[in-house]
């Protein structure tokens, strides 16, 4: 584990945490810490991101390991949820609540006092008050995820743990919940958020824990995630009419690291996937052999993912 | 507790959505009809052993257990199928103070709508000058078995996924079935519970109406039967606090 899974004053800490379904482990080990400013948790979908949210608020009792919240569990000790907001990804609304009755429910439930004025303010930050006193159930999925994020919001909570809180958002309020992220981080609340696009964490975290197969795979900074990235073997098809030739061919000149021939193809992989492409032109016409196609096989974020949890074990 | 309040309120409107609460509202006022129209051109003392012969036939078998079971399984089944859950449990709240306000917003839906049919048939009763029991009886042992439903059905609700499934089986196998042809087990009968308070309330002499054959056994003082109901009740909030408390939540 990388120090770089830990802050210097954490307001959540993650122990040796994890979570099995009778024999479907969805988290493994995982040791990490959160505190003020925005946290992302990137992974691709079914990585276990929402299992380890849920066992950060409680919703899921750990198998193994210990999470405390201001150094509390928060199932021993619900007067911690009077600290915590949760988005949790599923709708999970009050369809026939006014989106200010649901905000107001939420406040009275979290003990602080229904003012309007916070109700007000919470809907504001989500930009709801237009339509307020709409029924949930008449809301699209992004006025939706507003106003869990305004539900949230009310009860003003120091940690606020968001999974995929922009799922169905149009843009102009994915920029403002973007914006409202990044304020609240900035003003010293722990907000942990979880997305699997990166680009999206990019712009709202400084900090990024990558989860994959329920493990923690890498983390640091957005740009350090990048730069792991950056060093992935791509997998490549390479379709010609001789692929024994061309494969060896290939290995001779050092350009790819590996290579199998299969089914008319050949595999291969390289670090440079743009100076492979070059080379392979070039090669196929000193060969004089007919090159069918030129195919990147695992360039998804996913395939990234799972490559920076192989390196970590 | 103003939160556990809004918990109560909340659940009240939650259990009883608009369909609901038309439905069953026709399942009371049906048994009213049955009555009235069982009753027409009677003496006032035949009217007086039809309104018995309904309410331990029909209302206490029926109408009782099936709001009862429905709306108690919908107090925390409903909030987990439409996964709401995380929204009411990740609060600053005592697991049993919620547990608690979950069974006292159901219990005063399904007593509510319970009483209404009770009501009816009181009243029915007495404009066709029924020498019944009067209303005493009949809201107090709706009281009690409404709420012996709510102790089993609030908890069954939020530990099994099939649980209005298992409640009508209990009902109609166990209580209707089983529990009638064995007088050994009839005080498992949640309904048989409140329809002996109401006997006992009515007087020993309208026991007599219903035969046991038809029934089943019908044992209990009032004081018993609510002491007995007040702690199922407290039982079934402790094991709803629990499962709060140690099992997954979502």
């Amino acid at each position: 584990m990388t120090d770089a899974a830990f802050v210097d004053e954490p307001t959540i800490v993650v122990d040796d945490v994890g979570k099995w379904f009778g024999s479907k482990v969805a988290v493994s080990g995982i040791s990490c810490s959160f505190g003020p400013g925005v946290t992302g948790l990137l992974g691709p979908n079914g990585a276990g991101k929402t299992t380890l949210l849920r066992l950060l608020t409680g919703l899921l009792r750990p198998s193994q390991g210990r999470v405390t919240i201001f150094g509390l569990e928060p199932r021993r000790h619900p007067e911690v949820y009077r600290r915590i907001g949760l988005v949790p990804e599923e709708p999970g609304i009050h369809p026939d609540l006014s989106a200010r009755a649901y905000v107001r429910y939420a406040a009275t439930l979290s003990g602080t006092s229904a003012d309007d004025a916070a109700v007000e303010r919470a809907l504001e930050a989500v930009d709801l008050l237009d339509v307020a006193d709409r029924r949930l159930g008449t809301y699209s999925k992004g006025m939706t995820q507003r106003a869990k994020v305004a539900a949230a919001l009310v009860a003003d909570p120091d940690v606020l743990v968001l999974d995929e809180p922009l799922n169905g958002t149009d843009p102009v309020h994915r920029a403002r919940l973007i914006d409202l992220f990044r304020d609240l981080g900035d003003a010293g609340k722990t907000i942990v958020v979880s997305s699997h696009v990166l680009e999206e964490v990019e712009r709202m975290a400084d900090r990024v824990l990558a989860v994959v197969d329920g493990r923690l795979a890498a983390a640091g900074t957005v740009a350090a995630i990048r730069r792991a990235m950056s060093d992935i073997p791509y997998r490549v098809r390479i379709a010609v009419d001789d692929p024994r030739r061309f494969a060896a061919a290939l290995l001779e000149a050092g350009l790819v690291d590996g290579a199998t021939v299969d089914d008319g193809a050949v595999q291969v992989e390289t670090a440079d996937l743009a100076a492979l492409g070059r080379a392979v032109a070039r090669t196929a016409r000193e060969l004089d052999v007919h090159l069918v196609e030129f195919r990147p096989e695992d360039a998804s974020l996913e395939s990234v993912f799972r490559y920076l949890v192989r390196r970590r074990r | 507790m103003t939160g556990l309040l809004a918990v109560a309120g909340r659940t009240v409107r939650q259990v009883l959505p608009t369909k609901r609460l038309v439905g069953f509202g026709l399942l009371e006022l049906a048994a009213v009809g049955v009555f009235v129209l069982s009753s027409l051109d009677r003496t006032p003392a035949r009217v007086g052993e039809i309104e018995v012969t309904i309410v331990l036939t029909v209302f206490f078998p029926l109408v009782v257990p099936i709001v009862g079971l429905v709306l108690g399984a919908a107090a925390l089944g409903d909030e987990r199928r439409d996964r709401t859950l995380p929204f009411l449990v990740l609060r600053p709240l005592p697991r049993i103070g919620i547990a608690g306000a979950k069974l006292v917003g159901a219990a005063g839906a399904a007593v509510g709508l319970n009483l209404l049919g009770a009501t009816g048939i009181s009243l029915a009763a007495a404009a066709m000058g029924s020498t019944g029991p009067g209303p005493v009886p009949l809201v107090t042992g709706t009281i009690l078995a409404t709420v012996a439903y709510l102790a089993i059905f609030v908890p069954l609700g939020f530990l099994v996924e099939r649980a209005v499934l298992a409640g009508l089986t209990f009902v109609f196998v166990f209580e209707n079935g089983i529990a009638g042809a064995l007088p050994g087990v009839a005080g498992l009968s949640a309904w048989r519970r409140g329809a002996a308070a109401y006997l006992d309330l009515a007087g020993e002499g309208w026991a007599k109406v219903i035969p046991e054959a038809v029934v089943g056994g019908l044992h209990g003082g009032v004081v018993g039967t609510t002491l007995e109901i007040v702690a199922a009740a407290a039982v079934g909030v402790l094991a709803v606090a629990a499962a709060l408390r140690y099992r997954d939540l979502a």
